[in-house]
């Protein structure tokens, strides 16, 4: 029997105005890829990943995950997301314990206590975890970020530039634990950095004015045929 | 209400964390405590109504010292008090949402599978918990400076019943506009616009029955139960179209 994509989109659009801000994108990303979505300011990464992310509704189009149609169930679809994005979505003046029950008991999970101090273990914040999250550096909030989006154990996680503000060493931590969590799950990332994106993903994307320029599986390219590849069809540099 | 949330039999994945599909009053208690905790922790709400409230306060003691009569304070006492109930929940209301906004954390309630009008109710709970908290302190302290040199009316303890209702439709009303405003350019000026004109009627209706039980004249029961059953109708009919409309406005 097939296995259900992770995500499936058919000519999915979202027009803001009379500015489309995506149009017509049409992907199928099996389970357990890693997705990097690419292009320019303004190419539709974002907009694609809320509509993805149930956040944003789409102008036209179908969108399922795992199987799920976004538009018919949202919310069957949101107990299987995970969302880390620039903004942690964590209160600062509540302490990095209280934020993770918070979101667990939201979730509904049988033993959020347990959950909460395996995931502060996992990102290595236990010993901090009754400190408000306003003292925590930018490096420690994104990883208790980490810990918020995989409390509920989402089957896809969507990144949405994940790395800004962090500073490298951060990004070695933030990048060691994501691989921690790859096994068995659908990763959707929009980053601006090409190569970091090109590095971790197995799919890759990319966007411009909101359309799909070039989508499918990375294995048959190499870095810098891809980054030529993007510079010519997309007309910008390569950051 | 029924709602649906996957569980471990059709997931994909295996060392799954196990999961029940929490009850809406659960998700809402979870909520309110997190308005509360918040609030406990940061007093940024309660603090910043009640010092406007004192001053509001100070301010009516000028005006009103220069009135010569004591029945004229009374008969202007629900006015004053809904005045300066009316702004400073505008105060509180503004606020209400700023924790929200902040690091994005209303995008991480969003993504959790739930009735968002339960993020309606838990709000606005919370919202009216500190309009009452405010009204404990500023009601006796208007008390205190304004009318204790007057003669209320017997039934001066009834003016609890209009500034609960009251209370209960501005928290309602207010919770769903100050959602509308929160991302908008002169968020302050636009929910205030929005705000006024809208609780108007229950103003109206709670301001009366306030006069009329401070200066307890002949038939003040008539106008009070009047105007409550005026204002208890406005407070139903508000509140549900604010439920209704929450996930439209949430979403939008």
């Amino acid at each position: 029997m097939e296995e259900t994509a992770a995500i499936r989109t058919r000519k999915l659009s979202k027009v803001f105005g009379t500015r489309k801000a995506v149009d017509k994108v049409s992907i199928e990303v099996p389970q357990g890829a890693f997705l990097s979505i690419f292009g320019p300011n303004g190419a539709g990464k974002t907009t694609l990943l809320r509509m993805l992310s149930t956040l944003t509704r789409p102008t036209d189009g179908s969108a399922s995950l795992m199987g799920i149609d976004l538009r018919e169930d949202p919310e069957a679809a949101r107990g299987r997301i995970g969302l880390i994005s620039h903004n942690a979505m964590l209160y600062p003046d509540l302490t990095a314990e209280q934020n993770l029950l918070l979101y667990a008991k939201l979730y509904g999970l049988a033993d959020p206590q347990a959950r909460v101090m395996e995931l502060l273990e996992a990102v290595e914040l236990k010993h901090r975890r009754l400190d408000v999250v306003r003292t925590f550096s930018r490096g420690m909030t994104q990883r208790l970020s980490i810990a918020r989006a995989l409390i509920h154990d989402p089957d896809v996680v969507f990144l949405d530039e994940p790395y800004s503000g962090l500073d490298p060493h951060a990004v070695d931590i933030f990048d060691q634990l994501i691989e921690k969590q790859r096994e068995g799950r659908t990763f959707v990332m929009v980053s601006h950095d090409l190569r970091k994106g090109f590095d971790m993903c197995t799919h890759a994307l990319v966007l411009a004015r909101g359309r799909v320029v070039t989508f499918g599986a990375k294995d048959q390219l190499d870095f810098d045929e891809f980054s030529e590849l993007y510079r010519s069809t997309v007309g910008m540099g390569v950051s | 209400m029924a709602r649906k949330q996957s569980t471990g039999a059709d997931r994909a994945r295996a060392g799954q964390v196990a999961l029940s599909v929490p009850s809406t009053f659960a998700q809402y208690k979870t909520l309110l405590a997190k308005d509360l905790q918040q609030e406990f922790r940061t007093k940024e709400m309660l603090t910043s109504m009640g010092i406007y409230a004192l001053l509001v306060l100070i301010v009516y003691g000028a005006a009103l010292g220069q009135t010569a009569q004591a029945t004229d304070v009374l008969q202007l006492s629900g006015g004053l008090l809904w005045a300066l109930i009316v702004f400073t929940s505008l105060l509180g209301l503004n606020r209400s949402f700023n924790h929200e906004k902040e690091q994005g954390c209303m995008e991480g309630i969003l993504l959790v599978p739930m009735d968002r009008s339960v993020i309606f109710l838990a709000k606005a709970t919370s919202n009216l918990l500190f309009l009452l908290v405010v009204e404990v302190i500023a009601v006796p302290l208007f008390w205190f400076f304004f009318l204790t040199t007057a003669q209320p009316g017997p039934g001066f303890m009834l003016m609890a019943v209009p500034l609960a209702v009251g209370t209960v439709g501005m928290a309602g009303i207010g919770t769903l506009l100050s959602t509308i405003t929160v991302n908008t350019r002169g968020k302050d000026v636009m929910l205030a616009v929005l705000f006024v004109p809208l609780i108007f009627p229950l103003l109206y209706a709670c301001a009366s029955p306030t006069t009329a039980v401070v200066v307890g004249a002949e038939g003040y029961l008539d106008v009070f139960t009047q105007s409550m059953a005026l204002a208890g109708g406005y407070d139903v009919i508000m509140l549900l179209v604010s439920w209704v409309l929450y996930d439209f406005v949430i979403s939008a």
